[in-house]
């Protein structure tokens, strides 16, 4: 046994030596005379110890020295800890739900929740609560930074969408929108040049809104281009997409994206200029009934006006 | 037939052609074609009052009448057209086109087609000019041939046509059709011909009218009865008897049409969905895609009547489900940027009202809530079809608020009237000005402001009826365009 212990302290030599760790094969070349039955006990005895850690590439196992900040932290874990650490650790930036380290882990929930709340409190991981279920709370390694799927990206801040933040934006870009048009229209030039003119590209918008610094979040120009769509489901904006040469400034695979402020197509429509068009109990009135034509006090009002 | 359209076409009648008129139109109208006597007993009306108001009827084009669908042998039928009648309400606007087309001149032609259906040529510009002159200073008097002009022209780009020579039922046509007066119409016809189908039917007859416009003076009433009896008398015949002409309003449809789509493309300075290239002949042919067009501006307006009823962000949502026509809730939320919380209550809101759809897309057999997709959508042509009948009773309730304040202030405007006529007499009779004031006086300075009110609401609500069927026409338009292109 003692024996054991002397091949492991040489096995953890070398790997110091190795940072990036080591396989079978350079442990065998080190020590020639160590059986292969030997080697084997002495790497489990690291390994359950929590000193190596085992990873396998495309050549084979490795054996590697495990980080002795978290090693140290990890002594008193057993095994089960152990386990639940690394499945947390696998889901990298997007962390992982309790119920999903339980189907991985085959443990029983009771002990799952036990083990969260030791890890938690060691500091190890952290939950981050999900802005797509607000109640759903994934776990990930403490020092990871959130992915943008759980933390909503730019546009929210601690799990609340930021509405106003958002309507800045659209307002801010409609305005460099429709400044160029005007820009183009005063130029009194033939209707075709106008048009082409009064055209900017998201690049061109995305730079105007990151030198205007309203933001305090660094904004991509994909975040700008969500901003505009609903710009064009405002219907204030329209957009064409031409061919550009891989390279151009802000091209993103070939393409180009152009928006222009543009007018609606007809004035609001004559049936809302009424106050029937717009009245809200417009399905209970009938003549003759309590709500009626001659008796509704929106038209008088109206009439009045 | 909806309730709606019934109704509105009920008071459409009413204000134009009377209680009678109205009684005959909306039974026809209720339950489809019928006979004669089938109307007089089921309406309760006498047999010569519903003869004359089915000839009203027909004058305007509101009626038609066929050969009995038992067989030949059996009683004429009669069948009201919903279409025709709701016509009515577009009167306004098709008067102002011809204004700004034609002038007063041709403002005066089209008015007086419209309320008397049909007419001859020449009747038509004797009364024009008639009423041409009366506006004209003293001394000047309004060339008949300068009638006839606007008259021609008018023909000419198929605003006016002739009336469809009528054929008796079971009368046998003549082997040698006469080119000039009965153009070829078929033996057996038993599809409804159209105007266009008779050759003629933009033919200016030669007419000989020469003459100028007389102008009436003094009191109108007695003069009128005895002029229009010796026009009865009167044996001037101008070369253009039989040939009745009527304003095609079809001819007024495309050109609104025609306008709606200028000033759309105006707004925009291009709309490229409009404009398909087809075939390369000439350099390339260009083609307005009119279905496309229409469906484009029903679009608008459904998105206007969102807008102003719902909110910018509803509207958003909206336009959002017209473009990428089905959407989960989370994806309606993340692409339109409003809140979660809001964006729900946006988008039931717009499904109780039914202008949103929802889709569920079952994932399992058992369609299980919790295992289906449920998509929102627009259907832009049934959405379109329920907004139409929302315009139809919006345009019945303004007709009846306006005939309510008219009730309302019946007796007011009764005292105006006879104070008027009291007044007019006065002067005629050359009164003194006190006379006059005091005359003016009978009406109290409240009452007078109650008039001016009135006055204005009845201005309010008579623009607003044309407003609404501005709407109207554009939601008709596309879903008849609909209607067509996916025959």
């Amino acid at each position: 046994v003692t024996e054991i212990r002397i091949y492991s302290f040489m096995i953890k030599e070398l790997c110091q030596q190795f940072p990036q760790g080591i396989t079978d094969q350079v442990i065998q070349n080190d020590m020639p005379h160590l059986e292969p039955q030997q080697r084997a006990m002495a790497i489990n005895k690291l390994l359950s110890l929590g000193q190596l850690d085992l990873l396998r590439n495309s050549a084979g196992l490795l054996y590697r020295m495990k980080d002795t900040q978290t090693a140290s932290k990890m002594k008193g874990s057993d095994n089960q800890e152990k386990l639940v650490y690394q499945i947390i650790e696998d889901a990298g930036n997007k962390g992982i739900w309790s119920r999903e380290i339980r189907f991985k882990s085959n443990l029983p929930l009771t002990e799952i929740n036990k083990i969260l709340k030791n890890l938690e409190s060691k500091k190890l991981i952290k939950a981050v609560k999900s802005v797509a279920a607000s109640k759903k709370k994934v776990y990930m390694l403490y020092n990871l930074q959130p992915d943008r799927s759980v933390t909503g990206g730019a546009w929210y801040s601690d799990q609340d969408f930021e509405s106003e933040f958002v309507e800045v934006l659209n307002q801010q870009c409609f305005k460099f929108l429709q400044s160029k048009a005007e820009a183009a229209r005063d130029s009194k030039q033939s209707p075709m040049v106008q048009r082409n003119s009064s055209f900017a590209t998201s690049h061109e918008v995305w730079k105007y809104i990151c030198e205007l610094g309203i933001s305090k979040v660094d904004l991509s120009m994909d975040d700008i281009e969500t901003i505009l769509n609903t710009l064009i489901y405002d219907g204030k904006v329209e957009m064409t997409v031409i061919a550009a040469k891989e390279g151009t400034v802000g091209s993103v695979d070939g393409q180009m994206k152009l928006y222009r402020g543009v007018n609606a197509i007809i004035q609001p429509t004559g049936l809302v200029k009424v106050p029937c068009g717009l009245c809200p109990v417009f399905d209970d009135c009938h003549e003759g009934g309590e709500i009626s034509p001659s008796n509704c006090i929106y038209m008088a009002e109206w009439l009045d006006f | 037939m909806t309730a709606q359209e019934v109704r509105l076409c009920g008071l459409l009648l009413q204000e134009h052609f009377g209680d009678v008129v109205e009684k005959v139109g909306t039974h026809l109208l209720r339950n489809g074609a019928q006979h004669l006597r089938a109307i007089v007993q089921e309406t309760g009306t006498p047999m010569d009052l519903v003869k004359k108001s089915l000839c009203v009827l027909i004058q305007h084009g509101a009626c038609a009448f066929s050969s009995g669908r038992k067989g030949p042998g059996s009683p004429v039928e009669y069948q009201a057209s919903f279409e025709r009648i709701l016509r009515i309400l577009r009167y306004p606007r098709y008067i102002y086109t011809a204004k700004t087309l034609y002038g007063d001149t041709g403002e005066l032609i089209i008015e007086e087609l419209l309320q008397r259906g049909h007419m001859t040529m020449s009747s038509t510009v004797k009364t024009v000019a008639d009423r041409l002159t009366l506006n004209m200073e003293e001394g000047h008097s309004m060339e008949y041939s300068e009638v006839s002009n606007t008259f021609s022209k008018l023909v000419e780009t198929h605003f006016l046509q002739r009336c469809p020579p009528v054929e008796v039922a079971g009368k046998a046509v003549s082997a040698t059709p006469d080119p000039a007066t009965t153009p070829g119409a078929p033996a057996n016809n038993t599809t409804p011909s159209t105007p266009e189908s008779f050759a003629d039917c933009y033919k200016v007859p030669h007419v000989t009218l020469i003459g100028r416009g007389k102008r009436r003076n003094s009191s109108e009433d007695g003069e009128d009865q005895r002029n229009a009896k010796r026009a009865k008398e009167d044996p001037e015949t101008h070369g253009d008897e039989g040939i009745y002409w009527q304003v095609n309003f079809e001819r007024f449809h495309l050109h609104f049409r025609d306008q709606a789509i200028i000033s759309a493309v105006a707004n925009k300075l291009d709309q490229m969905e409009f404009v398909g290239k087809s075939g390369d002949s000439g350099g390339g042919m260009y083609v307005v895609n009119l279905h496309r067009a229409l469906a484009n501006l029903a679009r608008a307006t459904l998105e206007s009547v969102v807008q102003e009823r719902f909110g910018s962000r509803s509207a958003r949502i909206f336009r959002l489900l017209l473009r990428k026509r089905h959407l989960e809730q989370k994806q309606v939320e993340d692409f339109a940027m409003i809140p979660a919380k809001e964006a729900k209550d946006m988008l039931y809101t717009l499904l109780s009202e039914n202008l949103v759809q929802l889709q569920e897309i079952p994932k399992t057999p058992d369609h299980a809530p919790s295992r289906t997709f449920y998509l929102y959508t627009v259907n832009q042509l049934p959405t379109a079809r329920m907004l139409l009948q929302n315009c139809f009773k919006t345009v019945a309730n303004l007709i009846e608020r306006r005939l309510f304040e008219t009730k309302e202030s019946k007796r007011l405007l009764e005292k105006s009237q006879r104070i008027e006529a009291i007044l007019a007499s006065l002067q005629a009779s050359g009164a003194e000005p006190e006379q006059l004031t005091e005359v003016e006086e009978m009406i109290t300075p409240p009452e007078k402001q109650q008039l001016e009110s009135l006055r204005h609401h009845i201005n309010k609500l008579d623009s607003a009826e044309n407003q609404v069927d501005e709407t109207i026409f554009l939601l008709e338009s596309y879903i008849k365009s609909t209607a067509t292109a996916t025959r």
